[in-house]
């Protein structure tokens, strides 16, 4: 089942007056279950094709589809949304809610969707039961280590079960270990749960990872496979 | 949750905030301290006009209260007494001759009130009797006068002293009659003090060539509430022939200041607001500019736009709130004991004294005060944030998530 069809993508930015093609005419469909890594140098567009896709920046031409639906006909609050109903995201520097706790944190996206409080609180405890952090549940980012907090906002992610889960370099801010630890993790949820991984990143250990690998240069897929 | 993390929020920046929420409480306690003094000054220079002279309502002949010549008298005492005597919620009331004269020692004179009244009755409704300073009260006897101290120095007359008393009479002919000085007052109104004589009615009558006729009655009701009730109530009795006017009507300066203030203090309150409105604001920018990166993220997990809006003008309302409920406990921790003991503006005693409000002012807290010190302040917090709330919503979620 397609999850994610771009046609034509292309994003310029127009920097002091020089455009500079960020992503060109990328034509890219993504299937439910893949684990799916987007790789380049910096400055290839990686970034920028995985917020076109989550629905964070608009293309300067092109189409984005989610589940068949023309992101590029939704207003700002229809795409809000999207994002809040299909769209997961993980980001290098986790991005918790520095004033909640992680159960808090996880339960958020559930609150904002409005599901009730017991709800909330009994599918966000047995998502910390599955990824086994659960005895984090009270803590604050602040009392949490990075690899800790990256396990929450994975948590925090999958909670609402979304269609596409985005993670720009997840493991940007993690030792080797603790970065191993949280790839095993989102493996074994694309695995058991069949939930859809795309990623951005350069970082080898995540590379290896990959089912399907897309390599980006200037903005253009160089290699899919 | 939203209301939690708000709440959060606020407090995520400690000093800043407390530094908004003392700045809030300067505010709150400004409002409620100015407000309860303006409303005490005012309130005590009615009430003393009240009680020192004018009482809740008189009744005269129509037409006296702007031309108080003496041929005004009242055209039926006893029908007014009749009514008055049948309306329950009188509780005192006295007759008195009122007309303008001169009053004269031996080295000064001055244009004076003359007000011939029965000393027992009037106990009842002034405080004249309670005002006396030096010597006593009219005891009844013949050819007694009160006199105001600040007058007794201006015609140079001591107690014992004998004056001369002048007015127009009846019948035109100038009427005149020696009294002796009992006693001298001295009320919180200065102005008062130097006007207004008081002689025993049989004198003033005699003097006058009044024949028993009086110049007005002046009573009180037993709510002040019902002022007006009760002067339409014994207008609709008398007729036209009478004026029966309130202590509004007959104090309109008074009354106009005091509808005045409480119309000019939304004034004082917009000043404490716009200072308040600068203050949140910049604390909102801050508070605002440092989770550009949060917003973002709240943004791409599908935060919309009227929740991160009401986020932030909650946080904006909580310290509002907050520091009103902590202003309005320290207001209120002052303003209890000033209620006993009042605040002595000696300082300013000169120019209190001529309002007529004496120099130790006794706060008053009235519902509306109360009220709009707890509005007002939370109120214009939530105004205040609305400017960064704007700026926040405007962001873009891609460029807020990359913002350092």
């Amino acid at each position: 089942m397609e999850v994610i069809r771009t046609e034509k993508l292309e994003k310029i930015y127009g920097d002091n007056g020089v455009p500079v093609k960020a992503v060109d005419g990328v034509d890219l469909t993504i299937k439910k279950g893949e684990f799916l890594v987007i790789a380049g140098p910096s400055g290839s567009g990686k970034t920028t094709l995985l917020n076109m896709i989550g629905a964070l920046d608009q293309p300067t031409s092109g189409k984005v589809y989610l589940e068949g639906e023309d992101l590029s006909r939704k207003s700002r609050s229809q795409l809000a949304n999207l994002r809040l109903r299909k769209l997961g995201f993980v980001f290098q520097a986790y991005n918790l809610i520095p004033v909640l706790n992680a159960l808090e944190n996880i339960e958020f996206t559930m609150m904002l969707i409005g599901i009730s409080e017991k709800e909330r609180e009994d599918r966000a405890m047995k998502v910390m039961e599955e990824l086994g952090i659960n005895e984090l549940a009270y803590k604050r980012p602040n009392e949490m280590s990075g690899g800790q907090q990256q396990r929450v906002a994975v948590a925090r992610a999958i909670v609402n079960n979304p269609s596409i889960v985005l993670a720009d370099e997840p493991t940007a801010n993690l030792d080797s270990k603790t970065g191993e630890s949280l790839l095993d993790l989102m493996e074994q949820m694309n695995k058991e749960k069949d939930i859809t991984f795309v990623f951005s990143s350069h970082d080898p250990q995540v590379i290896n990872r990959a089912k399907r690998l897309l390599k980006l240069q200037d903005g253009r897929i160089k290699i899919d496979g | 949750m939203l209301i939690k993390l708000s709440w959060r929020n606020i407090w995520r920046n400690k000093r800043r905030s407390q530094i908004v929420v003392i700045s809030i409480i300067v505010g709150v306690v400004a409002i409620i301290l100015m407000d309860t003094l303006s409303m005490g000054m005012i309130r005590q220079m009615l009430e003393n006009q009240i009680g020192s002279h004018v009482g809740h309502i008189q009744i005269h002949r129509n037409g006296f209260n702007d031309n108080k010549i003496i041929q005004n008298y009242l055209p039926d005492a006893d029908e007014v007494e009749e009514v008055l005597k049948s309306t329950p919620e009188v509780i005192a009331f006295s007759e008195r001759v009122l007309t303008l004269g001169l009053l004269s020692s031996a080295t000064n004179s001055s244009g004076v009130f003359l007000v011939g009244i029965h000393p027992e009755e009037e106990r009842n409704i002034t405080t004249i009797n309670g005002s006396i300073v030096k010597g006593n009260y009219l005891s009844g006897h013949k050819r007694e006068i009160v006199i105001g101290e600040k007058l007794a120095e201006k015609l140079g007359v001591e107690l014992g002293d004998k004056v001369v008393a002048m007015a127009s009479a009846l019948d035109g002919t100038i009427g005149s009659d020696v009294f002796r000085v009992v006693g001298l007052y001295q009320t919180l109104s200065s102005e008062f003090d130097k006007t207004y004589i008081y002689i025993p009615i049989q004198n003033s009558q005699k003097m006058l060539d009044l024949a028993g006729h009086i110049s007005e009655y002046v009573f009180l009701v037993e709510n002040t509430k019902e002022v007006q009730d009760v002067k339409l109530s014994i207008k609709n009795h008398l007729g036209e022939k009478y004026e029966v006017l309130s202590y509004r009507d007959l104090l309109p300066t008074l009354v106009m200041y005091m509808d005045l203030y409480k119309q000019t203090i939304w004034i004082f309150y917009l000043i404490i607001a716009i200072a308040m409105v600068f203050g949140i604001v910049n604390t909102m920018l801050m508070s605002v500019f440092e989770r550009i990166q949060e917003f973002g993220v709240l943004m791409a997990m599908g935060m919309k736009n009227g929740k991160l809006f009401t986020m932030i003008l909650m946080e904006a309302f909580f310290l509002g709130v907050f520091g009103t409920i902590v202003g309005v406990l320290i207001g209120l921790i002052i303003y209890f004991p000033l209620t006993q003991s009042g605040i002595d503006f000696s300082t300013f005693s000169e120019g209190l004294t001529a309002m007529g409000s004496g120099a130790i002012i006794f706060p008053i807290l009235t519902f509306q005060g109360f009220l709009s010190a707890l509005v007002i302040v939370p109120f214009v917090s939530v105004i205040g944030a609305i400017y960064p709330a704007i700026r926040t919503v405007r962001l873009q979620p891609v460029s807020a998530i990359r913002y350092v």
